[in-house]
């Protein structure tokens, strides 16, 4: 690491890209948590999920993170008996998206936690920086 | 040390150096009263002291870069330190001035 | 002359210092990858101790050094207390701990050059 402080700068920026694209997919979640499909026995939003992965930055020597896959849950949908919905199959189910609101609520607030001590590193990061070049200045 | 700088003042330094000056001999210190500390004693003791304080300034603080020092401790020690210094600067600067004032008279 | 021996440890300090916030940022950032081991660096008297290069290597596939030879290594098994089924070790309260040490002692470390600087620079000025 030529400056550590630096470094730490550039990893927990990472971070809060890492957070806030966690962030993005969480709401993506739950804005589509009702959204069926259009025609009879369609498939509807299928819920997405984050996998994070460190990354080691060759110039600073310090190990970043990024977000390595936006992936699908796998995970059966929800089916509800509406035969006069639109998405009705033969059996007038109609398939709901297998996201669940309290999973989504507490993922949510994780990620802001994640991002608030990111955040924080950053504060420190910068302070400490700032606190070596005011050696300089007339006392 | 600073209540020996109070009990011998500038002036009471600088009244010495012109009794030097009057009696015409400018070798060798003015003797010191009885009972009061002769202003070179007072000098090197107050130069020793800078040193110390110093010293235990600098010692004080690398101690706690490597160990473990309560806060309070090293920021006493350097205030002391500098505390001292600036006064001893500031005598110096004054015994200077004087000196060179006194140069200046005609004789 | 002694006083440039303390501006010396100072910058090491400072140094030893900036490596362990890197480290600690590196563990927040982190703190959800799977299988993350958080890290720490060697305590400063060791780092000391040791004045040549070291090469502390937490995984044999890659090796972390930098120029003054502060090698960051994994936490020790035993001062791992918790575990989640990720395998990740991250706790980002005692991440918080360890940034507000680093504050205080680099802050202090700022402090004390600073002071003795000023100290120098009067006692040189004619």
């Amino acid at each position: 690491m030529s400056d550590p402080l630096q470094a730490a700068l550039k990893v927990a920026a990472s971070g809060l890209s890492a957070q806030s694209t966690r962030l993005r997919i969480v709401s993506e979640n739950l804005a589509n948590a009702q959204s069926t499909g259009k025609t009879a026995g369609s498939d509807p939003y299928r819920r997405k999920t984050v996998s994070f992965a460190t990354e080691l930055d060759r110039t600073t020597g310090v190990e970043t993170v990024r977000i390595a896959e936006v992936g699908k849950d796998t995970s059966a949908f929800v089916e509800e008996y509406e035969p006069s919905h639109p998405a009705a199959d033969t059996r007038g189910y109609v398939k709901y998206p297998n996201v669940s609101m309290v999973v989504e609520m507490a993922d949510m607030r994780e990620a802001n936690r994640s991002y608030e001590a990111n955040l924080q590193v950053v504060k420190q990061a910068r302070e400490l920086i700032a606190m070596t070049v005011d050696l300089l200045r007339n006392s | 040390m600073i209540d020996q700088l109070l009990s011998v003042s500038t002036r009471n330094a600088l009244s010495k150096l012109t009794e030097t000056v009057n009696q015409g001999s400018s070798a060798g210190p003015a003797p010191a009263a009885v009972g009061q500390p002769s202003f070179d004693n007072v000098l090197s003791q107050l130069a020793s002291s800078v040193s110390g304080k110093l010293q235990n300034a600098e010692a004080v603080s690398m101690k706690s870069m490597t160990g473990d020092v309560p806060t309070r401790d090293v920021v006493n020690a350097v205030m002391d330190a500098e505390q001292s210094l600036q006064t001893a600067i500031a005598i110096r600067d004054k015994i200077v001035q004087a000196y060179l004032e006194i140069s200046r008279m005609p004789i | 002359m002694q006083g440039i021996h303390l501006f010396d440890l100072a910058s090491r300090q400072a140094e030893w210092l900036s490596v362990r916030q890197a480290t600690v940022s590196g563990n927040v950032a982190n703190a959800n990858t799977p299988g993350f081991k958080a890290r720490d660096v060697e305590p400063f008297h060791d780092v000391l101790a040791q004045s040549q290069l070291t090469m502390a290597a937490t995984n044999p596939k890659h090796q972390e050094i930098d120029a003054s030879g502060i090698a960051a290594t994994a936490l020790r098994k035993d001062a791992v207390t918790e575990q989640n089924h990720s395998k990740n070790t991250v706790n980002l309260e005692m991440e918080m701990v360890k940034s507000g040490e680093i504050n205080r002692e680099f802050a202090l470390n700022t402090s004390i050059v600073k002071a003795f600087h000023r100290m120098m620079m009067s006692s040189v000025k004619g």
